[in-house]
């Protein structure tokens, strides 16, 4: 099995298997010749195939007459910020995000600063199915100009944008872990603007991943560890590119990457109301929240495109996933790491609360996710046979299955990632989460 | 007649149009294959100054980590520069990402043993195997390399000069210098050179930006400004570097362009006084050399055309001095391979040591008139042209076929084969007289045609 993903937003693959130079040459040339020959910024996070990925972009941008700015290593969200800032017609992010440190990925960018949405992401698979990409003579030739001192103008911006005074008064002690990934050594910078006192875990920008970079509990002893002994006020764990994080709370408890969207939105949602976007894998914590703050909640296909396209769309304030991703329109529509933490900080410095009292205001539900291998190909006609489990009950097909109850529901679905089912499922029965994820497990296990 | 080819693949290495032929994929599928034929270890980069050396040399960079090689950046960089450097570090082998005389919409790859030397036809025929052949073995994630840069290039090509070349001599006479680095890697070095050579330095085209200033080939009709401020500035010699600085061609202290085929001439002149011994040229450089090489008793080596093919016969024979009549000398003392820097370097020594002027130092060399012309055409096309001539000349005319078709006249010879680096026919001839080696090519022009 060859593991290569082609999405809307881009492409996902494995080092020495799929992804090849010549595929991700023919890829960055469909997008250069779908930008014609305009500024494009690029940026990667710490994998050791990063070098290799970039240039393969960068000469392949070139060719097709796009001037380029390498950005080096710099996490997606300041990426997509700095393409509006910047006014660049559009972006390349080489990160793999949460995958392992065999995988790695580009990702599309527009001139809005966000994820190639549906259209726009055809439109250049269409130009990289034909295979007639721009080239350029030597005159016309795009130029490479490498900078690093872009970060602090994002960070510039985001201090703005938080009550940054009243943080900084509360002089908070902060756990980061960056997973030696794309916010390693940047996590610094935030903390330094933000007057908080940094204690850095896996914190050297070296690709090396202590643990798979993907912000969960079972990967958050380090920092529960540590962040009683040190009187910290707060934990974080970053994926690789900085737009997911999950948050261990001030007495070491290691919170479910689910409780970061509603932990945000309680805080945010009573400053700015409005419509919150979601997928439909996310835990009920959030529709609670939303509702207690007499806002929408509405039901997007899973990923950052689609979500931050509907926010877009349906003017929405803000916009996250149950995988720790939080946006914010007013601030940028991309999924932020560094924003969430500085809003959960600029909420326990505001309301002059714990985690832990913030967190026990927030219903309690549970969660039980299960993936499964699932070559591609099958995939899709094993999603259709799933329906009769369900003979009884209402489904929703818009992405995947998913079935609703009163007391929670459950979600089967093909991984846009990798070449998984996932299964999720969420109650306020612990038994019963478990029971609808092993039922369906089963029933996929004997299909694959 | 058939479309003009923009790609070349050869002993010379790859070359091709920007914007056309030149992608990055294709790029990037010869330094995997470069990679794979090396095995792992670091692999030196450099590039001239050409405008699409970065398009060219990242997509090199993605290539060669892909199959678990560490690039090793080497910037801009003469060409001689960048092969001595491949043999004094401890590189598995380098590309050099250059077209060296082709236009400025040109650019290619040379491939480049860990000897500094370019691959010989053996080599470069299991290298494009591998190529063809077009599975490179992939290495994972946790095994990539990151690029690396050299600090300061040109420096071991630098000692070298210096301890070769007799320095103090040359220092003695501080020169007045006209250089022309036409916008080449040959800016990167050549102050400091001549700088260390006392010499008083009047510059022109001398960013390395790779916007030529006139075509990159060093020829008289290419260098009218350097002739006039080599008079002007009533200056002791003017030198024209070609883009990635291995040819040089000469401007007499009058301003009068030499001929690119006077720089071997004189070094050989100059080298032989001092070190007798075995001469290798190739088969289309001057009959001077030879009539020099006769005079001093020592053997003269013809070969088939392509640097690399009078290098390994300059090494193989121990020659004293080497070369090719398109301004290019090899010194082996220095290093072997074709190098402006030795061939400047030669030039001012034997003025310096005989105390003598450019145009005093001209006449003891032999006169002949070259005439180099070209014709479009195919391999195909030049293979059914030389079978024609050869049939035609093979029984009245001592020919030689060990490249192309060479017919020695008796007071002439005519010398037809086609490019290595582009498709065109070559067509050359060398006589006592401008009119009677013009007449002879378009002898043989009409043949062809007709």
């Amino acid at each position: 099995m060859k593991l290569l993903k082609i999405g809307i937003s881009g492409i996902r693959g494995i080092v020495g298997d799929t992804l090849t130079p010549g595929l991700i040459m023919d890829f960055s040339s469909a997008f250069g010749t779908y930008l014609n020959s305009q500024k494009v910024l690029l940026g990667r996070d710490t994998r050791l195939s990063g070098p290799m990925l970039q240039s393969a972009t960068v000469s392949a941008l070139l060719s097709t007459g796009c001037d380029v700015i390498d950005l080096g290593v710099c996490p997606a969200p300041i990426l997509q910020y700095l393409v509006k800032r910047l006014k660049a017609k559009g972006a390349i992010s080489i990160s793999a995000g949460h995958n392992d440190a065999n995988w790695n990925a580009l990702t599309f960018i527009n001139r809005e600063g966000t994820y190639l949405n549906s259209y726009q992401g055809e439109e250049m698979l269409d130009i990289y199915h034909l295979g007639r990409f721009k080239k350029v003579s030597t005159a016309s030739l795009g130029a490479l100009v490498s900078r690093t001192d872009y970060l602090d103008t994002y960070f510039q911006d985001l201090v703005k944008f938080l009550d940054t005074e009243t943080i900084k008064k509360t002089a908070f002690k902060v756990v980061i872990d960056a997973c030696n990934g794309g916010g390693a050594g940047i996590v610094d910078i935030f903390c330094r603007h933000l007057g908080c006192e940094l204690i850095p875990v896996n914190n050297e920008p070296s690709g090396y991943f202590p643990h798979e970079p993907e912000p969960r509990p079972r990967y958050a002893s380090e920092v529960a560890s540590i962040i009683k002994i040190t009187t910290a006020n707060a934990g974080f764990l970053l994926n690789s590119d900085v737009s997911r994080i999950s948050i261990v709370s001030e007495d070491g408890e290691t919170l479910s990457e689910e409780y970061t969207l509603p932990l945000i939105a309680s805080y945010y949602l009573r400053k700015k109301p409005g419509a919150v976007i979601t997928n439909l894998s996310t835990s009920r914590m959030i529709e609670d929240v939303a509702t207690y703050q007499d806002c929408r909640v509405i039901k997007a296909k899973v990923g950052q495109s689609p979500c931050i396209q509907e926010m877009i769309e349906e003017d929405g304030v803000m916009a996250g996933e149950g995988s720790g991703s939080v946006a914010i329109r007013q601030f940028h529509p991309a999924y932020d790491g560094f924003l969430a933490m500085g809003i959960i900080l600029e909420m326990m410095a505001v309301e002059k609360l714990k985690i832990s009292a913030i967190v026990h205001q927030l219903p309690k539900y549970h969660i039980k996710k299960e993936k499964i291998y699932c070559p591609p190909v099958k995939a899709h006609s094993i999603i259709n046979e799933i329906r009769k489990l369900y003979p009884s009950q209402k489904v929703n097909l818009s992405d995947g299955i998913k079935v609703d109850w009163k007391d929670g529901w459950i979600h089967i679905r093909v991984s846009a990632t990798e070449p998984m089912i996932r299964i999720i499922s969420e109650s306020r029965s612990e038994d019963k989460a478990q029971e609808r994820v092993d039922k369906a497990t089963s029933f996929v296990t004997q299909l694959v | 007649m058939r479309q003009r080819l923009s790609l070349k693949i050869s002993v010379s290495g790859v070359r091709g149009v920007v914007g056309d032929s030149l992608t990055p994929q294709l790029i990037t599928r010869f330094a995997q294959a470069f990679g794979s034929y090396l095995g792992r270890g670091k692999v030196l980069v450099g590039q001239d100054a050409r405008a699409s050396g970065v398009m060219i040399k990242n997509a090199v960079y993605s290539g060669l980590l892909s199959v678990g090689c560490q690039p090793v950046d080497a910037g801009i960089c003469p060409i001689p520069s960048f092969l001595v450097l491949a043999k004094e570090s401890n590189a598995a082998g380098g590309i050099a990402v250059t077209a060296s005389h082709n236009p400025e919409n040109w650019n290619g790859l040379k491939f480049i043993s860990s000897e500094g030397l370019y691959l010989n036809f053996s080599q470069t025929q299991e290298f494009l195997d591998i190529y063809h052949q077009g599975e490179f073995t992939l290495i994972n994630a946790d095994k990539q390399k990151r690029i690396l840069a050299v600090n300061k290039p040109t420096r071991a090509h630098l000692k070298k000069l210096l301890d070769v070349l007799d320095v103090r001599s040359i220092r003695k006479k501080k020169f007045k210098v006209v250089t022309d680095c036409c916008n080449g890697a040959g800016a990167v070095l050549c102050p400091e050179f001549l700088d260390a050579l006392a010499c008083e330095t009047t510059w022109l085209n001398a960013i390395p930006d790779g916007i030529f200033a006139h075509h990159p080939e060093p020829i008289p009709e290419n260098i009218f400004r350097l002739c006039r401020t080599v008079e002007g500035n009533q200056a002791d010699v003017g030198f024209v570097q070609d883009a990635d600085a291995d040819r040089l061609a000469i401007v007499d202290e009058s301003g009068k362009p030499l001929g690119e085929e006077l720089t071997l001439a004189l070094a050989v002149q100059y080298v032989l006084s001092r070190n007798p011994g075995p001469v290798v040229i190739n088969l289309s450089t001057s009959q001077a050399i030879e009539d020099i090489a006769r005079v001093y008793g020592v053997p003269l080596i013809r070969t088939k055309i392509g640097e690399i093919n009078v290098v390994e016969e300059v090494i193989h024979q121990k020659a004293s001095i080497g070369g090719e009549g398109n301004g290019g000398v090899i010194l082996p003392a220095v290093h072997p391979c074709r190098d402006s820097f030795t061939a400047m370097g030669l030039t001012l020594e034997s003025m310096a040591r005989a105390g003598k002027t450019i145009s005093q130092l001209r006449k003891k060399i032999p006169y002949y008139c070259m005439v180099k012309d070209q014709i479009p055409g195919s391999p195909e096309e030049a293979y059914k042209i030389l079978r024609k001539l050869k049939k035609k000349y093979a029984k009245t005319e001592d020919i030689t076929t060990l490249d192309g078709l060479k017919i020695n006249f008796s007071d002439f010879w005519v010398h037809i084969r086609p490019s290595n680096t582009e498709s065109i026919i070559r067509i050359l001839a060398e006589a006592k007289s401008q009119k009677e080696a013009n007449r002879a090519v378009d002898r043989l022009k009409k043949e062809i045609a007709g």
